[in-house]
């Protein structure tokens, strides 16, 4: 019984680590804007360190952590509201958001896709790998169709999230793409949530364009994803 | 530290919405346990909402702070599965140089392609876009013909 209980209270600790180390490391960027104190690397290094440090089984550290993941559910259905919010701009720009969509969409599936072919991964990481482009409740959601596993396409988003982050200024620069709603619909279509949030810096409009097109490239990630798997896995 | 009752205000109201975007979530997990649909219920519940938004059964304001909290805090709800990749060390450990190869090149991949297009279309679209207006001023509409 004593042993049960400390391992609820360690599995308790762990749930308020996590959102702690969040809010914490959020306030922290806010602050010093340096890229490498991004909630998005420090919360994972932290808790990861954590839990190494103090040997901390995964099932006890989920016991409680995992009803955090439960609000990806909701999260998901949130992404109504700002696709609501810009119907006009889905409206004015059709052709550009359907095209950005698309290719943003065959351009994340193929370009993995052929990379995993000329590069040897295991199948763990190759499969989990097709969707990582796309925001994580949707990437989530599509994988288990690829026979990705949900917990390395989520480590793979948020890798590729940072990259996106560190390689759109120098890409842009070397491909010349200088329209900045292009780069607002590349950014959201290549690195989701960050590349958003990053296209919401150059500007506003920029800013919805990257946030349409992440949560469009979601949707129709997660409604093809079957078809996609046929035809590629 | 004081805190203001509109402070509490907004974060029983961010609750009670977050609670009743739960539901939602709930119920389109039941109804495609139920009639068998072949699309995930996450997609089921967007569309539902953006339809009971779209035909106004749902004022804006019943969901708006508790949308927007959940989505501003996307990145605390998929820590834990990030943190569980620790259970694949080994083979991350293994194979990083050639996932973070495959990764960046893939990364850059999008980011061009993307990019590349949608430059040309939106230029497109938006020179056809004033022709279609400058054909509105040139030529304006007939009434009464």
């Amino acid at each position: 019984m004593p042993q049960l209980l400390a391992s609820q209270g360690v599995a308790l600790a762990c749930l308020l680590t996590t959102v702690v180390t969040y809010f914490v490391s959020k306030r922290l960027y806010k602050r010093y804007r340096h890229w490498w104190l991004s909630p998005m690397i420090v919360t994972p290094a932290c808790l990861v360190s954590v839990v190494l440090l103090f040997a901390i089984p995964l099932p006890t550290y989920f016991a409680y952590s995992h009803y955090l993941s439960a609000l990806l559910a909701p999260a998901t259905i949130a992404f109504a509201l700002p696709i609501y919010w810009e119907r006009h701009l889905i409206l004015r720009y059709p052709m550009t958001i359907s095209i950005g969509v698309l290719t943003g969409l065959f351009a994340g599936l193929i370009s993995s896709w052929l990379l995993v072919k000329v590069i040897y991964l295991p199948p763990e990481l190759s499969h989990s790998m097709l969707v990582r482009s796309v925001s994580t409740p949707f990437a989530i959601e599509a994988t288990s169709a690829f026979g990705g596993v949900p917990d390395l396409t989520a480590m793979l988003v948020l890798v590729t999230g940072i990259l996106g982050m560190l390689l759109c200024a120098p890409i842009f620069k070397l491909a010349r793409i200088r329209s900045p709603l292009a780069k607002g619909a590349a950014l959201g279509a290549s690195a989701h949530g960050v590349g958003a949030a990053k296209a919401a810096e150059l500007g506003q409009e920029e800013g919805v364009v990257a946030s349409l097109t992440m949560i469009l490239t979601g949707i129709a990630m997660v409604i093809g994803a079957p078809f996609f798997a046929y035809l590629l896995v | 530290m004081t805190i203001s009752i509109n402070q509490c205000k907004h974060v029983c109201q961010t609750l009670l919405q977050v609670g009743l975007l739960c539901l939602l979530a709930f119920a389109a997990q039941w109804l495609v346990d139920r009639l068998g649909l072949p699309v995930p219920s996450s997609v089921v519940g967007l569309a539902a909402l953006f339809l009971l938004l779209a035909l106004n059964w749902l004022p804006e304001r019943f969901v708006a702070v508790g949308a927007t909290w959940l989505l501003g805090e996307l990145l605390l709800f998929f820590i834990p599965p990030v943190v569980a990749s620790i259970h694949y060390a080994p083979l991350l450990h293994q194979y990083g140089v050639s996932l973070m190869l495959t990764l960046v090149a893939g990364s850059a991949c999008v980011l061009v392609s993307t990019g590349f297009v949608i430059d040309r279309v939106f230029r497109f679209e938006r020179r056809r876009q004033r022709a279609r207006r400058q054909f509105g001023v040139l030529q304006p509409v007939k009434v009464g013909e």
